[in-house]
């Protein structure tokens, strides 16, 4: 179990990307419900080897259940269609509203959890700097790298000003215009000392050659091993074995 | 040429009323420590962007005179060239950070890397300044999650590491206490050994005495004093500039004023010492 | 193309994490405080407006990757986050964001936008859902007779036109508190400069 799961997250992140993409575009070339069903029960399997089985399911949960859930109500009532199942005054479950449910939402599950899975399984670290390798301006992993670094700090921040308000009096409970209220006098202060901070971020990057044409080098090391070769040439034989069966059978 | 040349420098922010340099002429020359004094406002931090070159390049503005870096217009340098020349420093630690790095080692690694340097000798490098600095204890953590004190130490490493022929820092030492501000001067003294050349904001006027070649005094945008550290210091009118003189500076201007002059007026404290104890005897004063 | 090039000043390029930071972390406290709306491209259309439309896209697409990270159907919004950022900063330019009232017809255009983009989105991509509370008003007209892009269209009206036109107000309120010599420095910021103390 343990070599399983240093063998998946040690796999180069372009691999990963390649399995989440044959995760992705496989149920949309196979026809029916039945394997796109299966594909967030796979993720679940290989997010339970990775060691990341309770944020996977968090975030299917919130992320997809909830969406999962309002289009089956929407379409199953008020899909155009004729075979009612059950009635309710006005209202009533038709056969191919339900149809067009399981249909669509098995697509957005299998699309939507290969996309957390590898979130999940990838860091931003290295998908930055295999972006890099792959020849993605530095400038723009940057921007990716720092974002993800900025947001706990900026959420603290957050927090403390809301809880300097709090002494102070500002309510954040209570009715709509309340909670809108105590929205911007803690968002203004925050907004305004994070912005102040580029110009002097702009000269420390400025001072550390950041802007320089040179070719770079990094500490962070990534190196493609023969599990990714493995992992690579099985995921284009069934490929391309789902390709012959899919559109020449 | 080598060293820095500034002839006839103005300068006037974008949204400003008012020039904040005034005809500014001076020559660094390579391998001496300049300190850079003055009240607040006077144009100290100001001239240390124009000479890095941050004025005109990020910081509009008007500009009028040239700054010479090795004969050549700051202005004409290509970027990366000048990154590697001319290391930069200033007060606020909490920016100084890359933002992009998970420990204190990649982070004073990130200049090397974007210099191109061969990992092996980044990774070198970095350590010895990491030992240099004493900052060891610190290499793996976050460099979000440090103490200011512990920023400026990582942000001076971060530009020390990239062994810059001239260092501008702008009160480096500001979040540290009286024992880590020594510990800074000892390794800027270090640098000015290796040959570097060092340009130091600075208010802690006892370590200016101990270290500084050369004081340049500001106020209101203009070179009010220029010359060697014991001169400049030793003169009871530089106080008129809202610069403080050393105790041993006042003491000794003190005993002037009762008719005790010694041989020359001390800035510092070993030099006092000297001078007492030679006074002492001249006076038949057993030490 | 070199305009566009021109736009991504190590400054401005500064700016696109901060704003990507202040949309998820606005949209969160949005989401603690339970206000029914969205307000998370706030940093977006701070970022348009002072730096231009594409800078202002790329801090608006950053934006929905990350969001995407926790919730992947904000993938799909990305267009829309990105309209938003091209369509505030290209009015900029214009001068369209220095006055109350033209900061609410810049409000009205950009709402506009984000309706004609998103509502196909919600129909193809999510059947006319969104997994948020807004979905009972797209069943309220769904019962009422009309069919699905009806609906999805006059909950986008609804929910789209507050969240922008209330968003660019945050903006706008946000950008003029900047400092004069703050605003200097980026590429569209003379147009927030206080006259009065510059003459």
């Amino acid at each position: 179990m343990e070599k399983l799961r240093t063998f998946i997250l040690n796999l180069y992140p372009t691999t990963k990307f390649f399995i989440t993409l044959f995760l992705m575009i496989t149920p949309l070339l196979l026809p029916g419900y039945l394997y796109s069903y299966l594909v967030p029960v796979l993720c679940l399997f290989i997010a339970m080897i990775a060691g990341k089985t309770k944020l996977f399911v968090d975030i299917v949960f919130k992320g997809l259940l909830s969406i999962v859930i309002m289009i089956f109500l929407l379409q199953a009532f008020f899909y155009p269609g004729d075979t009612i199942l059950w009635t309710w005054k006005i209202f009533s479950i038709k056969q191919e509203g339900i149809d067009f449910s399981v249909q669509l939402t098995s697509k957005i599950l299998a699309v939507g959890s290969a996309i957390v899975l590898f979130f999940q399984i990838t860091k931003i670290n290295d998908l930055a700097r295999s972006l890099e390798i792959l020849g993605v301006s530095p400038k723009a992993t940057y921007v990716l790298s720092s974002a993800l670094n900025i947001i706990p700090e900026m959420r603290m921040h957050l927090l403390r000003i809301m809880d300097a308000q709090k002494t102070r009096g500002v309510e954040t409970e209570g009715n709509l215009r309340i909670r809108l209220k105590a929205f911007f006098p803690a968002l203004t202060p925050l907004i305004l000392s994070s912005f102040s901070s580029t110009d002097e971020k702009a000269i420390t990057l400025e001072s550390r050659a950041f802007t320089a044409r040179t070719k770079k080098t990094s500490l962070h090391q990534l190196e493609k091993t023969k599990s990714d070769s493995v992992v690579r040439v099985l995921l284009l034989i069934l490929f391309v074995f789902i390709l012959i069966w899919r559109f020449f059978l | 040429m080598s060293g820095i040349e500034i002839r006839n420098l103005s300068y006037q922010y974008p949204t400003g009323s008012e020039k904040v340099l005034h005809n500014i002429n001076l020559n660094i020359e390579s391998g001496k420590f300049y300190a850079f004094v003055g009240v607040n406002g006077g144009g100290k931090t100001t001239l240390c962007n124009v000479i890095r070159g941050f004025i005109p390049h990020f910081f509009k503005g008007d500009i009028s005179g040239e700054v010479l870096i090795d004969g050549k217009d700051v202005r004409d340098w290509d970027t990366s060239d000048l990154a590697q020349k001319m290391g930069f420093v200033f007060q606020n630690p909490f920016t100084q950070i890359s933002g992009v790095k998970e420990t204190v080692f990649d982070e004073i690694a990130f200049g090397l890397e974007n210099l191109g340097v061969e990992v092996s000798v980044i990774k070198q490098k970095v350590q010895e300044i990491i030992s240099l600095l004493g900052i060891g204890y610190i290499q793996d953590k976050n460099p979000n999650e440090l103490s200011g004190g512990q920023k400026q130490r990582v942000a001076l490493a971060s530009i020390i590491v990239m062994e810059p022929d001239i260092l501008i820092f702008d009160e480096p030492t500001s979040q540290l206490d009286p024992q880590g501000t020594e510990e800074i001067f000892k390794a800027i003294d270090i640098m000015k050994k290796k040959g570097k050349t060092i340009i130091l904001v600075e208010h802690k006027i006892e370590l200016i005495a101990e270290y500084a070649d050369y004081v340049i005094v500001l106020q209101d945008g203009q070179i009010m004093r220029q010359g060697r550290t014991e001169d400049v210091l030793s003169h009871e009118d530089t106080q008129d500039y809202g610069i403080g003189l050393t105790q041993y500076t006042l003491l000794d201007l003190q005993m002037r004023k009762h008719n005790m002059i010694t041989e020359r007026i001390p800035i510092t404290e070993s030099d006092s010492i000297k001078v007492m104890k030679e006074w002492m005897s001249l006076q038949g004063v057993k030490a | 193309m070199k305009g566009i090039k021109k736009d991504f000043t190590l400054f401005a390029i500064l700016l696109i994490p901060i704003g990507v930071a202040i949309n998820v972390v606005a949209g969160e406290l949005v989401e603690l405080l339970k206000v029914p709306l969205f307000l998370n491209q706030i940093g977006t259309m701070i970022v348009a407006m002072v730096a231009g439309p594409w800078v202002g896209a790329i801090t608006g697409g950053v934006s929905k990757l990350i969001f995407g990270i926790f919730n992947p159907t904000q993938l799909a919004f990305m267009p829309v986050a990105m309209a938003s950022g091209i369509v505030v900063g290209l009015l900029a330019k214009k001068g369209m964001t220095t006055k109350i009232w033209k900061v609410a017809i810049t409000g009205f255009i950009v709402a506009l936008v984000a309706i004609l983009i998103a509502t196909p989105t919600t129909v193809i991509v999510f059947g006319g859902a969104s997994g948020t509370g807004s979905d009972a008003l797209t069943a309220i007209v769904l019962a009422s007779g009309k069919e699905i892009w009806t609906a999805v269209i006059t909950q986008k009206i609804f929910i789209e036109s507050i969240d922008k036109i209330l968003s660019i107000f945050v903006a706008y309120m946000i950008v003029r508190k900047m400092s004069d010599q703050y605003l200097a420095k980026q590429n569209y910021g003379h147009f927030y400069i206080n006259k009065k103390k510059a003459s």
